[in-house]
């Protein structure tokens, strides 16, 4: 069993990015500020005409844990695992895991960039591998 | 400002443990019915009730009210965000007897985790809710304060969270992993020896030593067993009043001088997306806390911190203005947090020893110091802080 991201009208368009391979934020056609997680309005100028922006996909790891202990029947299988914050390149940071690389070897500060996995039939989730 | 105008008088707690037989509703009512009897007050008196909003605790205003024969509440109020209800129930509180809409306040809070919900795990009803009703079916995350950008990557327990935050900590401040071991095992150990000497708590006669603590499974890296907090059954409650109504009810009562709560855009309890993710509050906001209650860090003779895991008693030592950014594991390593030491903290054991009660059993032993029944009683002890990771704390004293 997987688990996978239930979708709303505001999020939609990430996860049907992600399965597209790509990466993107909410970005205020207002003023271009751009952020994540989604919001309803932008939080600097308050404008309410928000898009959604493709961002690069590079970033470094901010911070990371690697799991040891599952925490849930769906997750016994996936320990030890990583966990971690990611810094893009573009200054917002979201949760994701660590792949192409061994969970021993994730360092904070790591440079990395987006990859995308399948968890399930027709979800996708950005995960992050090490850029070099 | 509260200044002495609010005391607590009144203290009652069950028995702690794993798997106890009552119920939470049968818990709350006997940790209730204790701490009504320790302020010597009738519980049809009670005309308020502050609590930890739902879901965290189970048992509801009118199942309470029933079973106490309370005459009738006046004023009725929830504080949200589990552990950062900590301050704002006594904030709440005070500010209802301020404003004359109650006289009696009752504060509680009951767990029931053998058979509600576990925190530390997300398939039995803990905070990653509910397990899937068929094992193979996919678990779809519900997008709840952005649980769903969280929790597909197995970030769904308290404990994880924390790694991250201890992880951030390590490397901003250039902590080597024995550092930071060290830093933690003190804590958790010192806790220990408290809880030895401390009938109520669950551990006491669960002996720690180094080697147990260090060769003690990873649960999320950096964090071991020993630096997580247990996970039990129990209820903890306290009675607020007015000042003069409490000096004519007993010679030690324990003024409130200050609560506070804070919540600004991803300053968050269990904050992911924070700007320093291991800046839960404002220091604006601590100092408010010192301000309002007009005492200084160094009036403070005890502290009670919210420790879901022994980070969390380091970085508060931080957040709190009572250790420099980044020095707390120096102070902790060199100093301790042990009745010796310049701030003696968690006397109690803590949750890591005593028992989880949501940072309530931390307000009670901080009454419990300042009426010096303590079981580890801190000398002369006449101002106490308790406080949460993200700011929702109070002052205290006697």
């Amino acid at each position: 069993m997987a688990i996978i991201p239930g979708v709303t009208d505001l999020t939609r368009p990430y996860w049907e990015n992600a399965r597209a391979g790509r990466l993107v934020t909410q970005r205020c056609r207002n003023c271009g500020r751009i952020w994540h997680p989604p919001l309803p309005a932008c939080p600097h100028c308050h404008g309410t005409d928000i898009g959604w922006h493709e961002v690069s996909g590079a970033g470094t790891v901010y911070t990371y844990t690697v799991v040891r202990h599952a925490t849930h029947a769906a997750l016994a299988d996936r320990v030890p695992y990583v966990i971690a914050i990611v810094e893009l390149a573009e200054g917002p940071r979201l949760v994701t895991g660590i792949a192409g690389c061994a969970p021993e070897d994730v360092r904070a500060g790591m440079a990395v960039r987006a990859c995308f996995r399948e968890v399930a039939e027709g979800v996708t989730l950005p995960y992050f591998e090490p850029a070099d | 400002m509260i200044r002495r105008q609010v005391a607590i008088v009144g203290i009652g707690q069950t028995a702690y443990g794993k798997a106890l037989p009552a119920t939470a509703w049968e818990l709350a009512v006997e940790a209730v019915t204790r701490a009504l009897a320790d302020a010597g007050i009738d519980p049809a008196d009670v005309d308020g009730m502050c609590r930890f909003a739902a879901p965290f605790e189970p048992v509801s205003e009118p199942m309470l009210v029933r079973a106490l024969g309370v005459g009738e509440l006046t004023f009725f109020a929830q504080a949200p965000l589990g552990g950062e209800a900590l301050g704002a129930v006594v904030a709440h509180g005070a500010a209802a007897i301020m404003a004359g809409l109650a006289r009696v306040v009752v504060v509680y809070r009951a767990l029931s985790q053998s058979t509600g919900g576990r925190f530390g795990r997300a398939d039995r009803g803990g905070p990653g809710g509910p397990a899937a009703a068929d094992p193979a079916a996919d678990i779809v995350v519900p997008e709840e304060e952005n649980r769903s950008f969280a929790w597909p990557y197995g970030l769904m327990s308290p404990g994880q969270l924390f790694a991250l935050w201890a992880r951030r900590y390590a490397s901003v401040h250039g902590l080597s992993d024995e550092d930071l071991t060290r830093a933690l095992g003190t804590i958790a150990l010192t806790q220990r020896r408290y809880a030895h000497d401390n009938p109520a708590a669950m551990m006491r006669d669960r002996k720690l030593d180094w080697d147990t603590y260090r060769r003690a499974r990873m649960i999320s890296e950096p964090l071991r067993l020993f630096d997580l907090c247990l996970e039990n059954d129990g209820a903890c409650a306290y009675v607020l009043t007015s000042a003069s109504v409490a000096r004519g009810l007993r010679d030690d009562p324990v003024y409130v001088l200050s609560a506070t709560q804070t919540l600004s855009p991803y300053r968050e309890p269990m904050g992911i997306y924070t700007d320093d993710l291991i800046e839960l509050f404002s220091p604006a906001t601590a100092e408010r806390l010192f301000v309002e209650a007009g005492v200084t860090r160094d009036d403070i003779d005890v502290a009670e911190l919210y420790d879901a895991t022994s980070f969390m008693t380091l970085r508060s030592l931080e957040s709190y203005g009572f250790a420099a950014q980044g020095q707390a594991w120096r102070h902790v390593i060199d100093a301790g947090t042990g009745l010796d030491s310049p701030l003696p903290v968690n006397t109690h054991g803590g949750h890591l020893s005593e028992a989880y009660l949501h940072g309530m059993n931390g307000v009670l032993e901080a009454v419990r110091q300042l009426r010096g029944t303590a079981c580890s009683q801190v000398a002369d002890a006449a101002v106490a802080l308790v406080g949460a990771p993200a700011g929702s704390a109070m002052i205290l004293a006697r």
